[in-house]
């Protein structure tokens, strides 16, 4: 389908986007135990950090389900930019970005795929408003998880304060190197969900050993 | 073109036999459907004995030990493919895995893998070579000359299932240690030692089983209470006995182990407590002759409280079940055997929960309840992990216990849900769970419900019919569910109409065979060309059976084909149609089990296309009562009158 400007307006309240928020109606209970629980873990590489004047380069993201990484769910987006039409491709030098799929088309895959799972991520939230963008939609309605926050309660205690600590000891790199994970590269976005997600798992299991075992303590956490 | 994770996974693999073996395109097709487990130090994988999972593993970061009864067999570190049982013959597994160091774990659908071990040869002899990781048994299978391909080829064959095609390989003792009431117990457990035995029948007059005392019987009645040495048997056996007869066919004396608890049955003439005794057969004949056994499941799910167990537990039921269906055991034994295994775990989840909640709620003890289930596992008939559909009823309380009690079944319905389905079991769609506050209702409301479904139904309430009329009690205070019933029946007598509404039910789907005597299948996109054997062939019997079947009142017969079999004794001059229409329902449900099964959903949608022929004819065969049916409950309950 062709991007059209002109419909994009009404495009935004179609049926997909209904059936999306319809589904992440249907509440989680809080004892629903961790391993039944379904995560997306997800991250964005983007021309800026400032969600509302930046945009999504690619985004990648793959499924965790009864406590395993499925590989068979990765999922892999380039969204076309509104910028790009006129422009060249001098913002995104380094990225190749081949087979660009239209906005519309990205949000029609990204939501049925995020359903009412579990949003995880290192700065999570920095994701979410960009995809909220992009999707035209103003709060998406599922939990999310922030990698660097977990770990650092997991740490530190619930308790703990982000004034107190040097938040460079959170980022993606000093965390996977501190739980033995290999960072072979780190350029993509799909690249570094894989490698979040494996590091959720660790950090999960640290959390079980806490006694951390339901949806509900989970989130509290 | 395969995504940067996927890409990451196939670069790992690359370097390590037998992947390292693969062409590209293979080699992304296994990467892509790897799953990704992170074990923390002390965990177990697998277990010996356990049934094969449906993957292998590679270990992409740690150590993993396998160990055989706590000695260790072999080391698996970065790059060691193992639990390789799994994809040659599906045996199960001969050593623990321990995880020893945190471990990053890539599991391998078996699936994925049998097609390449079947084109590629490397691969194959890898495996047959006996390179990967505790792989034991294929190398004793290559010294006795075997070639890999055929140990590859080899089918999954556990001999000690196949007694149930074979009831007379049971072996019991026809020789049976017995006692006169009057000796004492002292002389019982002489006599019990000197030919060593677990226990002895204590028998009267003419060899007429009185009694039995066992093992535990001495302890906890006699040791246990300081009683004396010479204190009659009489005073201290487990009596009346359940005897059955001993050539009543192995699945109906081991059925009765099973749901009376037995550890030993004894066998007399006429099956009778009252003619001479024959024989005993006791759980430990039974379970020397078959490894995987619904005894030994049931045994093993009562003794654990712990949900990933059950689940475990679940899925070697399944592994079971599968054998069953292949070798055509008969229906009525399999389905009474899964439903006692659900129901079996339906119990613990509610003990669980129970004891969960019971400090926060202590004035809700006396309060008596009983867990529903409804739809196919209320007719014992689930074989699958399919939709479980269940309720809780509550006897009514006083108005200012009404708010607690509401509050404590909820949490107890959501508990048990919470459970089941860590036990692998799938979520109602509709919502029809004890979870759902408008199914954890007391009886009042239960009965309102039912009242209100038969004065007036709507189309909806119809609906709710296929679920809600076949319940049954699982767990909790039976009474209370017989009460319900009764009031059904009573209200189903008053308004006798209602019958023809819950006929149109049964003519909602339309006959299975199209014109051209071809099936009817789906024309929906995710189901196009498939045939919904659920929606077309087996709710239409179901609903047959019911609406007859709650026409004569009879209550207490739930399973279709059990239902049909009591219509055959009823109406003696349609017998022979009811009894086809039982025999259809059983094919379909072999049928969908193993569509199931095989393919690893709820076995609903089948391919005609990719049926045999023979298995095409059987299909349309079971549509033949379906029609027949059809007719008569349309003549009988003036069905057109209504849609006119």
């Amino acid at each position: 389908m062709s991007w059209w400007p002109f419909s994009k307006k009404k495009e935004d309240s179609r049926a997909y986007v209904q059936q999306f928020l319809e589904q992440s109606k249907a509440k989680t209970p809080g004892i629903r135990s961790i391993q039944q629980l379904s995560f997306v873990v997800l991250d964005t590489e983007t021309t800026g950090l400032d969600p509302s004047k930046d945009h999504i380069l690619s985004f990648g993201a793959v499924k965790i389900e009864e406590g395993k990484i499925k590989i068979n769910s990765s999922l892999e987006l380039y969204p076309e930019s509104d910028r790009e039409i006129g422009k060249s491709a001098e913002i995104h030098g380094i990225t190749q970005r081949l087979g660009t799929i239209s906005q519309e088309d990205f949000s029609r895959t990204l939501l049925p795929y995020m359903g009412n799972s579990i949003l995880v991520g290192q700065h999570i939230h920095f994701d979410k408003s960009m995809l909220e963008k992009i999707t035209g939609i103003p709060s998406f309605p599922n939990s999310i998880i922030d990698t660097a926050n977990f770990a650092l309660r997991l740490e530190k205690g619930p308790q703990a304060n982000w004034n107190h600590v040097n938040s460079k000891d959170y980022s993606l790199d000093q965390l996977c190197e501190r739980y033995g994970i290999q960072t072979e590269d780190r350029h993509t976005a799909s690249g570094d969900a894989f490698l979040t997600a494996q590091l959720f798992l660790k950090l999960l299991k640290i959390a079980q050993s806490k006694g951390i075992q339901t949806y509900g303590e989970l989130i509290k956490s | 073109m395969a995504n940067v994770i996927v890409k990451r996974v196939q670069e790992f693999l690359k370097r390590f036999p037998p992947f390292s073996f693969l062409n590209p395109s293979d080699l992304e097709l296994v990467a892509s459907q790897v799953e990704v487990q992170f074990l923390a130090k002390e965990e177990i994988l697998f277990k010996k004995n356990e049934a094969a999972r449906p993957h292998f593993y590679i270990l992409k970061e740690g150590q993993i030990g396998l160990y055989d009864q706590n000695e260790i067999k072999d080391y698996c570190d970065e790059g060691d493919v193992f639990g390789v049982l799994a994809l040659l013959g599906k045996r199960p597994y001969i050593y623990e895995a321990k995880v020893e160091v945190d471990s990053l774990v890539y599991s391998i659908p078996v699936s994925v893998f049998e097609e390449i071990l079947e084109k590629n040869s490397k691969v194959a002899l890898y495996f047959a070579a006996g390179f990967a990781s505790g792989q034991v048994v294929v190398r004793q299978d290559l010294s006795t000359g075997q070639k890999a391909r055929g140990v590859l080829k080899k089918d999954n064959q556990d001999h000690s299932l196949l007694i149930f095609s074979d009831p007379s390989q049971i072996q019991f003792s026809e020789r049976v240690i017995h006692i006169d009431p009057s000796a004492t117990v002292q002389a019982a457990a002489q006599k019990m030692a000197s030919e060593s035995v677990s226990s002895i029948v204590v028998c009267g007059e003419n060899q007429i089983p009185l009694g039995i005392i066992t093992d535990k019987d001495l302890r906890n009645k006699v040791l246990a209470k300081a009683l004396p040495l010479d204190t009659k048997v009489d005073h201290v056996m487990s009596s009346p006995v359940i005897t059955k007869k001993k050539d009543a066919g192995f699945s109906d004396l081991y059925l009765s182990m099973i749901k009376n608890r037995l550890h030993h049955l004894i066998l007399t003439e006429d099956g009778s407590p009252n003619s001479p005794i024959c024989g005993i057969l006791s759980d430990h004949d039974v379970l020397l002759s078959m490894g995987n056994s619904p005894a030994v499941l049931i045994h093993a799910l009562l003794n654990t409280k712990v949900v990933s167990e059950m689940k475990s537990i679940r899925d070697r039921a399944e592994t079971m079940l599968k054998y069953y269906l292949e070798n055509e055991v008969s229906m009525d034994f399999v389905a009474s055997v899964l439903t006692e295994i659900n129901d079996v775990i339906i119990q613990q989840a509610v003990k669980i929960a129970q004891n969960k909640l019971s400090e926060e709620f202590p004035q809700m003890k006396s309060i008596r309840f009983v867990f529903l289930c409804l739809g196919s596992e209320g007719r014992e008939e689930q074989l699958l992990r399919t939709d479980l559909d269940n309720a809780i009823l509550y006897e009514d309380v006083p108005k200012e216990l009404e708010k607690i009690a509401a509050d404590y079944f909820l949490q107890l319905g959501a508990e048990v849900a919470e459970i089941l389905l860590a036990c692998g079991f799938s979520p109602c769609p509709g919502e029809i769970m004890a979870s759902n506050p408008k199914w954890n209702q007391p009886l009042s409301q239960w009965k309102k419900y039912f009242s209100d479904w038969i004065l007036t139904p709507t189309p909806e309430a119809l609906l709710r019919a296929s679920i809600f009329y076949d319940f049954r009690p699982v767990a909790g205070f039976t009474g209370l569910s017989e009460e319900l019933s009764h009031h059904v029946y009573e209200n189903i007598q008053k308004k006798k109409g209602f019958l023809s509404y819950l006929g149109q039910n049964a003519f909602l789907s339309p006959p299975p065979l199209g014109f051209f005597k071809d099936f009817i299948v789906e024309k929906s996109q995710e189901h196009r060309d498939q045939f919904d054997i659920k929606a077309r062939a087996m709710m239409p019997l179901t609903d047959l059976a019911r609406l007859l079947i709650l026409s004569y009142g009879v209550v207490g017969i739930n399973n279709t084909f059990k239902r049909f079999e009591k219509l055959g004794e009823m109406e003696p001059q349609n017998a022979q149609l009811f009894t086809q229409a039982g025999k259809a329902y059983e094919i379909l449900m072999r049928m969908r089990a193993l569509e199931g099964l095989q393919n690893q959903n709820n076995g609903r949608y089948i391919r005609p296309e990719n049926m045999g022929k023979l298995q095409r004819q059987l299909l349309k065969s079971t549509f033949a009562p379906i029609s027949e049916l059809q007719e008569i409950v349309r003549i009988r309950f003036q069905l057109d009158l209504l849609r006119s």
